[in-house]
Parts: C-alpha cells; sequence; structure tokens
C-alpha cells in the first residue's frame, strides 16, 4: 500500500461553508434552528426536528463527552498506514443531549478512554490546509 | 404478496473466479432459470441492488431475455437490498408489470476484478457530502464504522466479545457440514475467535463476513405460473423495506434508536404474514459482522432489546441439527461466502424445498434478513402445506 499525506479532505457543500470557515478560525459552529432553537449536525437544510428552513450558525463549547470509540489498528487508506492505531470518537456535546458529532480523539493513550469520559475540542490542521475539529480527553483534578 | 421464488442458482464461491461479474451473473441467472424450467422469452423483469456493476441492459443481452418489461434496483445500502431486490420482483408480478423477475448479486469483490474490496479500497482522496463528516477523521470501512455501534451496545447491555463469538460460530458449524463453503473444512473455536487480531476495537478479524467472488440468483413469478415449473414454490409471505432519518451516516449507527431501519421493517412484517416469532422454523440474519446479527436479533424482536447477549448465549439455541432455531444454516455471509445475502435467500429457499444441507426438518416458515446499519429489507418466505 503506497502512502498518502493525510486521510480524505472534505469537500464543503453550499450552505456548509460557515463550519468549515469557522475550523479555520478555530470555532467550532453548529446551525441553530430560528424557530425550535435546537441545534442540529451534521448539517441539513432544514430543522430535523421541526423542518423550519431558516437557520443560524452559532458557536458551541466544544466540550462533551465520549459517547462511543474505535481503535483502528487495521489500515483501509494509504494515509492510515503511518498512523495506526488511531482512535475515531463520538461525542455527545454538552449543549444537547442528542447532540454527537464524529471525530478524532488525539494525544491519548487507547487504554486511558473510557465511556462518559470528558473531551474538549482543539483543531487539526489537515494536508489540504483545511482545519478540522477533533477532540482530546480533559484531564480533572479530582 | 402474490408472488414466489420458483428458481434459484448460483456460482461457486471463491477468492479469485478468474472470469467476469458478469459472466459470474449470467451463470447464477442461467442456472436459476434451469432450475426453474423457464426459458429466457419467460423472464421479463431485472431486480438489482446498489454496488452490482451488472446493468440490466447487459443482463438482458447475455442470458437473452427478448422482452424485458420490468427493470428495478434498490438504490442505497449495498447489503441492505438483497430481500428488497425479492420485494420488487414480488411487486412487479403481483401488479402484472410482469412474468418472471430475477433478483441476482454478482461481484468479484474479493479479487477486486471489477469491485473493489469494500474493507480495503478506500484510495480516494476527496470526501464530500455526508462523508465529509467522517473520512477526514480515518473512519472509512463498514467494520470502522460498525465497531462503534458495537462498543455502545457492550456498554449499555454488557454485551461482551465472546457473545459475538458465538455468532461466528453458529456460521462457522454450519459452514462445516456445507460442501459448498468456503469456509467448509475449518472449523473454529471460542478461543480462535478471541484471538484473532483485532480489526477496529472491538471487532476482531473473525467478527468480519467473507470477501468472495460469485454471482447467485432468484427468480420470482406468480402462484398461478409456478405451477407450470419444476419446482414447487416458495411464497413470499411478506416483504418490506426500512430506513430511518439517521442512516446518512452509512454505518455509524445509533444503538439506541428506537426506530432505525429494522425496528420500522419490524411494525408490519410479521403481521402482514400473518404467523408470530413463534412459527419462525429457520432464521437467516444477514451477517456482515457479527454485532449487527446481535442487535438485528433485538430490533426484529425476537429478544428484547439488551438480552441478545443471553439469548445468543453459547450459541446452541442456533445450531442445526440440536437448535430449535437453526440460523443461517447455510455458513452465512461470515462463512459460506459473502454475496451480499443472496446465499442466504437461496438456502432459505432449499430449506423450504426440503434440499438443504442442513435440513430443519419440516421447515414451513424461513426469515431472511438484510444488512442492518443501512437502509435495510427483510422477508418471510413460506412453503406450501
Amino acid at each position: 500500500m503506497s502512502h498518502a499525506a493525510d486521510f480524505p479532505y472534505p469537500v464543503p457543500e453550499p450552505g456548509t461553508e460557515p463550519f468549515w470557515e469557522g475550523c479555520n478560525a478555530e470555532r467550532l459552529l453548529m446551525q441553530r434552528c430560528n424557530a425550535c432553537r435546537k441545534l442540529r449536525w451534521h448539517p441539513a437544510p432544514l430543522c430535523i426536528w421541526c423542518q423550519h428552513e431558516e437557520h443560524e450558525w452559532v458557536p458551541v463549547s466544544g466540550r462533551g463527552r465520549i459517547h462511543t470509540w474505535t481503535v483502528i489498528t487495521h489500515p483501509v487508506h494509504p494515509a492510515a498506514v503511518d498512523h495506526v492505531p488511531y482512535v475515531v470518537v463520538e461525542v455527545a456535546l454538552d449543549e444537547q443531549s442528542d447532540l454527537r458529532m464524529v471525530s478524532n480523539l488525539v494525544d491519548c493513550d487507547p487504554v486511558d478512554i473510557v465511556m462518559d469520559a470528558a473531551v474538549e475540542v482543539c483543531f487539526r490542521r489537515h494536508a489540504s490546509g483545511q482545519k478540522l475539529p477533533v477532540f482530546r480527553l480533559v484531564h480533572r483534578n479530582t | 404478496m402474490h408472488a414466489a421464488i420458483v428458481g434459484i442458482g448460483h456460482t461457486e464461491y471463491s477468492r479469485d473466479s478468474g472470469r467476469s461479474e458478469l459472466k459470474l451473473a449470467c451463470e447464477a441467472i442461467g442456472a436459476a432459470m434451469r432450475d426453474a424450467g423457464l426459458r429466457p422469452d419467460e423472464v421479463d423483469g431485472i431486480a438489482k441492488y446498489t454496488m452490482d456493476n451488472n446493468d440490466p441492459v447487459e443482463i438482458a443481452r447475455c442470458p437473452g431475455l427478448p422482452r424485458l418489461r420490468f427493470f428495478g434496483g434498490v438504490p442505497y445500502g449495498g447489503g441492505g437490498g438483497p430481500a428488497g431486490t425479492v420485494l420488487l420482483a414480488a411487486m412487479a408480478v403481483t401488479t402484472g408489470q410482469a412474468q418472471a423477475v430475477i433478483a441476482f448479486r454478482a461481484m468479484n469483490e474479493r479479487s477486486g476484478r471489477g469491485t473493489p474490496r469494500f474493507g480495503q479500497a478506500w484510495m480516494t482522496d476527496r470526501a464530500e457530502g455526508p462523508f465529509s463528516y467522517l473520512a477526514p477523521y480515518g473512519l472509512f470501512s463498514p467494520a470502522q464504522m460498525v465497531a462503534m455501534a458495537a462498543r455502545r451496545h457492550m456498554h449499555l447491555y454488557g454485551t461482551e466479545s465472546r457473545h459475538f463469538g458465538e455468532i461466528a460460530r453458529i456460521c462457522r458449524h454450519h459452514a462445516n457440514l456445507n460442501p459448498d463453503a468456503m469456509m467448509h473444512g475449518k472449523p473454529m473455536t471460542l478461543e480462535d475467535h478471541q484471538a484473532s487480531r483485532m480489526i477496529a476495537d472491538p471487532l476482531r478479524l473473525l467478527d468480519c463476513c467473507l470477501e468472495t467472488d460469485g454471482g447467485a440468483a432468484v427468480i420470482v413469478t406468480t402462484p398461478e405460473f409456478a405451477r407450470d415449473l419444476c419446482q414447487p414454490p416458495v411464497h413470499i409471505a411478506a416483504a418490506g423495506m426500512g430506513g430511518g432519518a439517521w442512516n446518512n451516516r452509512f454505518m455509524v449507527k445509533d444503538a439506541e434508536a428506537v426506530h432505525n431501519e429494522t425496528t420500522v421493517i419490524t411494525e408490519h412484517l410479521f403481521q402482514d404474514a400473518g404467523i408470530t416469532h413463534d412459527d419462525i422454523d429457520v432464521l437467516f440474519i444477514y451477517d456482515h459482522f457479527t454485532p449487527m446479527v446481535l442487535m438485528a436479533l433485538e430490533d426484529f424482536r425476537f429478544c428484547p432489546r439488551g438480552e441478545g447477549k443471553d439469548f445468543i448465549g453459547d450459541g446452541s439455541r442456533f445450531r442445526w441439527p440440536q437448535g430449535h432455531l437453526p440460523m443461517n444454516t447455510s455458513g452465512g455471509n461470515l462463512s459460506e461466502g459473502y454475496m451480499h445475502g443472496m446465499q442466504n435467500i437461496i438456502e432459505a429457499v432449499r430449506q423450504l424445498r426440503g434440499t438443504a444441507p442442513c435440513q430443519v426438518q419440516g421447515a414451513q416458515h424461513a426469515f431472511v434478513s438484510a444488512g442492518n446499519a443501512v437502509p435495510s429489507s427483510a422477508m418471510i418466505l413460506r412453503r406450501d402445506g
């Protein structure tokens, strides 16, 4: 398997540019419905909860908890060869219990991952130049 | 539904067929037509599912179907499609749009002669649409996506890897009784499963289906037309498709969703067939990945959600001949051959004809599901008498 610089780069669709531009400014933006005020992920042209057409892009905290994860050990893309093992995570964001996004958990040893662990967003620059929201564990002193 | 399966056919299942996908399709379809006793001019419809490279026009030319009146397909979802193609075929003959309709799958998914290996060939450098929210993080293959739902299920309900292993062993047990199965002669212990290498934790290699070159086809017609054919008809008692609002996340399944592609089908399938779960004599649960079999058993209400691990137990319930509910009796996607579920439909027909290698005595009703975690389909088949 030949090596590649990075995983596939995202191609923004019309209407989703604010999200990608927000990432480049290291801000995590999501669509919030102007009618029911619920957030949604990933982007959709209508509110997936009430079907209202108007929304605005609002910043979210980027804090959340691990909903589930996998540790990928078998590379299936040329860019993965040098990166296994890596962690793909689904994060439940603090703002809304049903607001979950898929990303990477970075800067961690997979053995340290537990369900519901607190995480926070940070940003990784993809080889294409686009920054991507990724997450790291929040180590709280208790 | 006023339709029956009257012909079945398949090629050998191998790691390298050495021939084109069109040839595999034509061989399987030709075998199904001979099985039924149908001439090419009596077959006038084709139903296919997504990810198959063979176009209906090529199929019409090669087996020589001069009067093609119906061609349809399940447009999304890969292995979610097999029962859906039979549903389309059944609708076409029930409504008189066609007399006899082929449903098929043919692919060189293992050798890569035409079809890329689904688990490995992610060479693209662009991620578009919903994929742009997954692939930049290195989430590509079905196994990786399914692993996330498996982990959540383990957390919620105490499911363990050994329960997944028992599912793999059920299929391997049957494959060892089926001389045509790719994994015939290769027994598997639970220790073998636990020792198999991790692909995407918690999924191990032996939790994943095979990769296969081959072709498989069935032919559907009306019960009236079936009377003049060679085989006893296997009736489509009920069939359905299902999808949900979250299926655009590919196979990143929500383990807790109240409604999903499987529960939607379950809402009407048994009622349409006029039977209950207790009437099912032989079970075919689509086995792309072992955790998805467990979750399908729950979502199809063979057991309550969260109790799949106890329902699986040591697997004995599902093993022919002692088990009360033999499952995937020819070995399934996991151990017979990965024909995207079409091989399970063929085995269900064999069971109801009484010609299966692991024959369930007196089997009258078979339940056959397609792949879950994607828009899916399922059906209940019934023999006369």
